[in-house]
């Protein structure tokens, strides 16, 4: 009975290792694709630019220094707009050239195609990204009560007419630190019917530069049919900011010579004084020495 | 004192009376001049043609200048240790030692403060530091810290000195004109009376008392140097004690080199006796030991954390650029040193002797291993920049200077030498006539 239930025992434990021996190959075997992703940016309605990334695997790592095609509308000699290769980080930036200026005029959607070079034709990885051309505005106001207001409009282009964009969801505050700091109480805002979103602006004593400026910010992130927009306004509502100069007016170990804290001066000077008295004394003995042999000498 | 017991008060005199150089002596001395000149002429063009001569640019502005600069303070360090704390502990065995060791201290201090006026490259604004300089800065307690040292060390070889003065103008037949001048303007007030002993007796403890702190701080001083400032293998706090452990130790292996080169070139067996070498080799293993033990905390504790930072800098040290430097530096100045010394055969006067050599030229190599990979490796990546900032190698001029200095230093010690005794000899023949009483 032991033998059966020990042969069970190390049965088990095989299969359990082939198990997980074979589960570790079939990873091993899956090979992490490459690919690549484009997005599109427009900054203050005038610099517009695309973002290529090479990436690999599902975890999307960076691709460092592959070889990308960037065509507009569709892969062909006449419309690429750039071979580029990406950075170490598998980045590159992409700026639409003044010779495609009619081109792109021409539609109020493109199509952007990015063509990523392999070894062979058949390893080249393709990624399309179709956006339609916008535009975003930003306005304040200010109420008799002191209310202040903040006003973005997004339009798209059809027809050859702007026409106002709802449902588009973005983040409408204060740059700070890189990012936006919501103006009011909601992390982001969506336009209405008319394509537009009020907030009310609710930070008051908010810091800004030394004329009490700061930059509002209203940013679209990956839409859909958009990409990413930014548009930006100076208002003279902050706090003006003063710099505090009593740093250099404190005793510190790091300001001028004249301002070395006092227990540095009081340990510096008795530790010198001390020593170099020591010295003094040993040379007046050296002196005394002298004189007594002097005196014997005479 | 064993050695010596038969001899009398005049032939212990005739032994250590300094004595002109024989051939061998001019020729070292001529090679040390030869040296000396090309350092010198190769610091006129610096002056001349300003730092450009040198290899040392934006990132790399400390190179092997400053790298000699902290051997040559620890290696001063040594007179602390063998002419105070020895003389203090009243170990006896170290009388023949002591001069040795000052004269050591001196000179490597005084070519310490002029390599300091050599790397600012312009010497003229060293007047700065009097007139704006701050108290708040380590550089400023450096430099007072080194005068002070300077002059206690002068102190700590001028009293001793007294008695000698006085028995070679007793001798003034054996000595030229000129430097029985010198002997009596320095010590013809030196009569030997026993008031005249009792405050020299009583200044040098003072003086042994004094240098100990002084010579701690001045090697603390210049680790802070670089320990305040905030760089890849230097943001340590372990930085003080580490420099005066390897400070102790290229000292001893500097007085034993000087112990076996003076025994052989002036025959002086019977004073620098095999007991000086054994006993000297147990402090050479002691301070070895105690060294590698701080060597291990500063590389073992950031390699274990591996900050990115300081990874480059130590992988550069473990296995890159540097490595072969890095590797002889911790096996000549201090494995084989260990492992030669812990045998009693290994603590005879020709092991000694190329252990201590070993021990000097890796503390070399260790204060460049401190100084230059650390400047390659900035926090901030190097950008934009020629591809000759990436790497240091000194250019000629520097090595000139450097060789130039190091020939300054055994110039100032030769020069003694032949000047005065190296072994104290009124302090010689006391002992020996106390040890002779001791016996019958």
């Amino acid at each position: 009975m032991k033998n059966i239930l020990k042969t069970r025992i190390s049965f088990l434990l095989v299969l359990c290792l082939m198990v997980s021996v074979l589960s570790i190959s079939a990873q091993d075997t899956v090979k992490a694709e490459p690919s690549v992703k484009l997005r599109y940016f427009v900054n203050n309605n005038n610099i517009q630019y695309l973002m290529v990334k090479s990436v690999i695997g599902k975890k999307l790592l960076p691709l460092p220094m592959k070889v990308v095609n960037v065509y507009l509308d569709s892969a062909g000699a006449d419309n690429l707009i750039i071979k580029t290769t990406t950075d170490k980080i598998g980045k590159a930036i992409v700026f639409i050239p003044v010779a495609f200026q009619e081109k792109w005029k021409s539609n109020a959607k493109h199509n952007f195609i990015a063509v990523m070079e392999g070894a062979t034709p058949e390893e080249e990885v393709t990624a399309e990204l179709e956006i339609t051309k916008s535009k975003i505005e930003i306005d304040t106001s200010s109420s008799e009560d002191g209310v202040r207001t903040i006003t973005v409009k997004v339009m798209f282009y059809e027809n050859n007419t702007w026409v106002p964009a709802p449902d588009v969801e973005m983040r409408v505050g204060v740059s700070r630190l890189g990012g936006i700091l919501s103006a009011g109480d909601a992390e982001t805002y969506t336009t209405d019917s008319t394509g537009s979103v009020s907030v009310e602006f609710k930070r008051d004593s908010l810091a800004g530069d030394l004329q009490g400026n700061y930059i509002l910010a209203a940013k679209v992130e990956d839409n859909d049919s958009y990409g990413n927009l930014l548009v930006e306004k100076t208002v003279p509502w902050g706090v003006a900011y003063e710099p505090d100069t009593t740093f250099f007016s404190l005793r510190t170990l790091w300001t001028t010579q004249f301002r070395a804290p006092y227990w540095l001066l009081f340990m510096a000077y008795s530790i010198v004084l001390g020593v170099w008295g020591t010295m003094i004394y040993l040379i007046r003995q050296m002196w005394k020495i002298k004189k007594l042999g002097d005196a014997v000498g005479k | 004192m064993e050695n010596i017991k038969h001899l009398t008060s005049e032939q212990i005199t005739q032994d250590l009376f300094p004595r002109k150089f024989g051939k061998l002596g001019m020729l070292w001395t001529g090679i040390l001049l030869l040296v000396a000149a090309l350092g010198l002429y190769a610091y006129y063009r610096q002056l001349r043609y300003g730092l450009i001569v040198t290899n040392m640019r934006d990132y790399v502005s400390w190179g092997i200048y400053i790298s000699n600069f902290v051997f040559f303070v620890a290696i001063s360090l040594v007179g602390s240790l063998i002419t105070a704390v020895f003389r203090l502990t009243k170990v006896e065995w170290s009388t023949p030692l002591t001069r040795i060791a000052e004269i050591i201290a001196v000179s490597a201090i005084v070519f310490a403060s002029l390599i300091i006026v050599i790397d600012m490259g312009r010497p003229e604004r060293f007047m700065n530091l009097a007139l704006h300089g701050r108290i708040q800065s380590p550089i400023m307690w450096d430099v007072i810290v080194i005068c002070t040292y300077f002059f206690i060390s002068i102190l700590l070889l001028y009293f001793p000195l007294l008695p000698d003065l006085q028995i070679m103008l007793k001798y003034k037949e054996k000595s030229s004109n000129a430097l029985n001048k010198l002997y009596r303007f320095q010590g013809s007030f030196w009569k030997g009376t026993p008031e005249q002993f009792k405050i020299s007796d009583r200044a040098i403890n003072i003086l042994c008392i004094l240098i100990v702190p002084v010579a701690f701080s001045i090697h603390t001083v210049t680790s802070w140097l670089f320990a305040t400032t905030y760089r890849p293998g230097w943001d340590s706090t372990n930085f003080g004690a580490y420099f005066i452990s390897g400070a102790f130790l290229v000292g001893s292996g500097a007085v034993v080199v000087a112990m076996y080169v003076f025994r052989k070139a002036y025959q002086l067996e019977n004073y620098i006796t095999e007991k000086h070498f054994e006993k000297m080799g147990r402090v050479v293993v002691l301070l070895a030991l105690l060294y590698l033990y701080f060597n291990i905390n500063e590389y073992l504790v950031p390699a274990f954390k591996m900050k990115k930072a300081e990874e480059v800098h130590l992988m550069g040290l473990f296995s890159g650029e540097f490595a072969p430097l890095f590797w002889t530096a911790i096996m000549i100045g201090m494995i084989i040193p260990i492992f030669v010394l812990i045998f009693k055969s290994g603590r005879k006067p020709l092991p000694m002797f190329i252990v201590g050599c070993m021990v000097v030229l890796g503390a070399w190599f260790k204060r460049y291993l401190i100084v230059t990979p650390t400047l390659l490796h900035p926090f901030l990546p190097m950008q934009d920049v020629p591809a000759s900032y990436h790497h240091y190698f000194p250019s000629w001029e520097e090595w000139a200077i450097a060789g130039g200095s190091m020939a300054g230093v055994l110039l100032v010690i030769t020069f003694f030498v032949r000047i005065y005794p190296i072994i104290p000899i009124h302090e010689t023949i006391e002992e020996n006539e106390k040890h002779t009483q001791n016996q019958d």
